[in-house]
């Protein structure tokens, strides 16, 4: 029997779907977070996992996503059904901006800059106080939704839900296109990509985009769905998490990304009560996949029987049979 | 094919390459020879678009192509076999060539090719669905070869193809070269391996310090004390 990806994603899905039926407050908001966590993941491992580009801005590109949507309504009265969007295309703007400088660093440097850059937004948040207000943050109104019956929480549920779903089918098939071929094809060797007619700095820019795209849509949601926006949700831990998330899950696998959202989650809520020892719990988990994972929980799904994941398109052999590759032979 | 004058490249104040003057006529191999530093790398960077010389000209076939980008010198038909294969090593064996075909809208002309190069190397089609990074070095080698075979060049630039290669495989490359001779292909090969270039290239040329110190048939070069010791330093 063959498990696709796909099915289980989206029985998944479908079963967070009747979730506000039976839940209690609670469970709605992990729910809910898990949405969100979910298209941070699978924004962040577009940029680190699939295009090689080791960047620490994510946190920040969330953070500018949820202040921009924040923001606009609070101080301009902007509907959420249009500030949304524009904190989602801020975050796209600025991820596009410092893909620019950034295109010319890579390893340890990269990261040191789009670390730098993480500081100094966090700086902003913290001490723009007449537009931020500052380190204490500030409330956002619940929005309203048009259908009658549905609460701000519920609407915003489902809001995520959908656009998590949408956005992990959307890199699914990314990854599979001409462009997610490219981005694969700088992770794996920049040079030969490059000689091949690839378009450096195009491909790192769409890479940086897409995610800062991802991290934004995510910060719009959560500043919905807490009513609340401070800075402190958007810092160093905060990038910490994600990274585990895509590192537990499995680099360069949106099914991983999925997963490790999940198991991450799962994590920060069974921690809640000891706030001291998620750090700590966190790092280990960290080291251990790294020593014992390094695939993460992609690589133990990769060994179910019949699941595959294509991370590229099909082969020749399965679109034209002129190219006519053998199939190998099955063990 | 391609005609090299003067070329001259720095990197900051450093000069890597002060006069460098070759040709690479259509249908031959030729081989640019030279130690760690002397240039090598350099000049074929400079000849794919990916460091701007200061001075001097490249022609393909008799078109200037000095300083233009990467991917418009692959469309005038020169591909690069890049030091050290740098084949995508999460991708499998037909992904690679699919990649190697990146620039290119004609998709008969790619089948064809596809075809053709997998003719030419056998073992690849054996492991099409196999991840390259599992593959042995010299299949690997082969592979990045086949991969810029699938650009449908009519120049290739290999850069060092005997490096890290088994001795008991080199024999493979020399005769994957020959091969593509046989078929007609123009090739410049840079190389630290006297016997390899003595072994497949017409032309041999000694670069050292930035310069061309030596030119003449490469089949001499194995026999030429002078030669030898001059490019060993």
């Amino acid at each position: 029997m063959t498990v696709r990806p796909l099915w289980v994603g989206l029985a998944a899905a479908l079963a967070l779907a009747v979730l506000p039926l039976v839940a209690n407050p609670y469970l709605l908001f992990v729910g809910n977070q898990l949405s969100i966590f979910v298209i941070l993941a699978v924004g962040l491992n577009l940029l680190v996992g699939y295009c090689g580009q080791l960047a620490f801005a994510h946190a920040a590109l969330f953070g500018i996503g949820a202040y921009g949507t924040a923001l606009l309504k609070v101080h301009l009265g902007v509907p959420f059904a249009v500030s949304l969007p524009c904190g989602a295309l801020l975050a796209t703007a600025v991820g596009l901006a410092i893909s620019l400088p950034a295109l010319r660093l890579s390893g340890l440097y990269l990261s040191l800059a789009t670390l730098a850059f993480a500081q100094f937004t966090l700086w902003v948040f913290l001490h723009w106080e007449p537009v931020t207000f500052g380190a204490g943050g500030f409330r956002v109104p619940a929005p309203s939704w048009p259908i009658p019956g549905v609460t701000a929480g519920i609407g915003t549920f489902y809001l995520a839900l959908a656009l998590a779903v949408l956005l992990t089918l959307a890199a699914a098939s990314l990854v599979r296109s001409r462009l997610g071929r490219a981005m694969i094809a700088v992770r794996d060797g920049e040079v030969a990509a490059q000689a091949l007619g690839v378009d450096l700095l195009r491909t790192k820019a769409m890479a940086f985009g897409l995610s800062a795209f991802y991290a934004g849509v995510a910060g719009g949601l959560q500043a919905l769905m807490l009513g609340y926006v401070a800075p402190e949700s958007f810092d160093l831990f905060h990038m910490a998490l994600m990274k585990a998330m895509i590192v537990v899950g499995g680099l360069g696998s949106i099914a991983g990304s999925v997963v490790g959202a999940g198991a991450v989650l799962f994590l920060l809520e069974g921690l809640r009560a000891f706030k001291g020892a998620q750090e700590i719990a966190f790092g280990a988990l960290l080291m251990g996949a790294v020593i014992l994972a390094p695939r993460g929980l992609a690589g133990l799904l990769d060994r179910l029987p019949g699941w595959q994941e294509r991370y590229l398109r099909a082969a020749p052999a399965e679109r034209a049979p002129a190219a006519a590759v053998p199939r190998e032979a099955p063990p | 094919m391609l005609e090299v004058e003067h070329l001259a490249v720095s990197y900051g104040p450093t000069r890597i390459l002060e006069d460098v003057s070759f040709a690479v006529p259509e249908g031959q191999v030729v081989s640019l020879l030279g130690g760690n530093g002397s240039g090598k790398t350099t000049v074929l960077n400079a000849l794919c678009g990916m460091v701007r010389p200061d001075g001097g000209s490249a022609r393909i076939a008799g078109e200037d192509c000095t300083g233009r980008r990467p991917d418009e010198i692959l469309r005038r038909g020169v591909a690069q076999v890049p030091q050290g294969r740098e084949v995508f090593a999460t991708m499998t064996v037909a992904e690679n060539l699919e990649m190697g075909a990146y620039a290119r809208r004609d998709r008969d002309g790619v089948r064809r090719d596809t075809e053709r190069v997998l003719a030419l190397f056998p073992r690849l089609r054996e492991k099409a669905r196999r991840r390259a990074g599992t593959l042995s070095g010299g299949e690997q080698q082969m592979l990045a070869v086949a991969r810029a075979m699938m650009s449908g060049p009519r120049l290739l630039l290999m850069d060092e193809p005997s490096v890290g290669l088994a001795p008991a495989v080199l024999g493979d490359m020399v005769a994957t070269i020959r091969a593509l001779r046989a078929e007609g292909m123009t090739i410049l090969l840079v190389e630290q391996n006297v016997g390899v270039a003595a072994a497949v290239a017409d032309t041999a040329h000694v670069l050292r310090g930035g310069r061309i110190v030596h030119s003449g048939p490469a089949a001499r070069l194995l026999g030429d004390e002078e030669v030898l010791r001059s490019y060993l330093g």
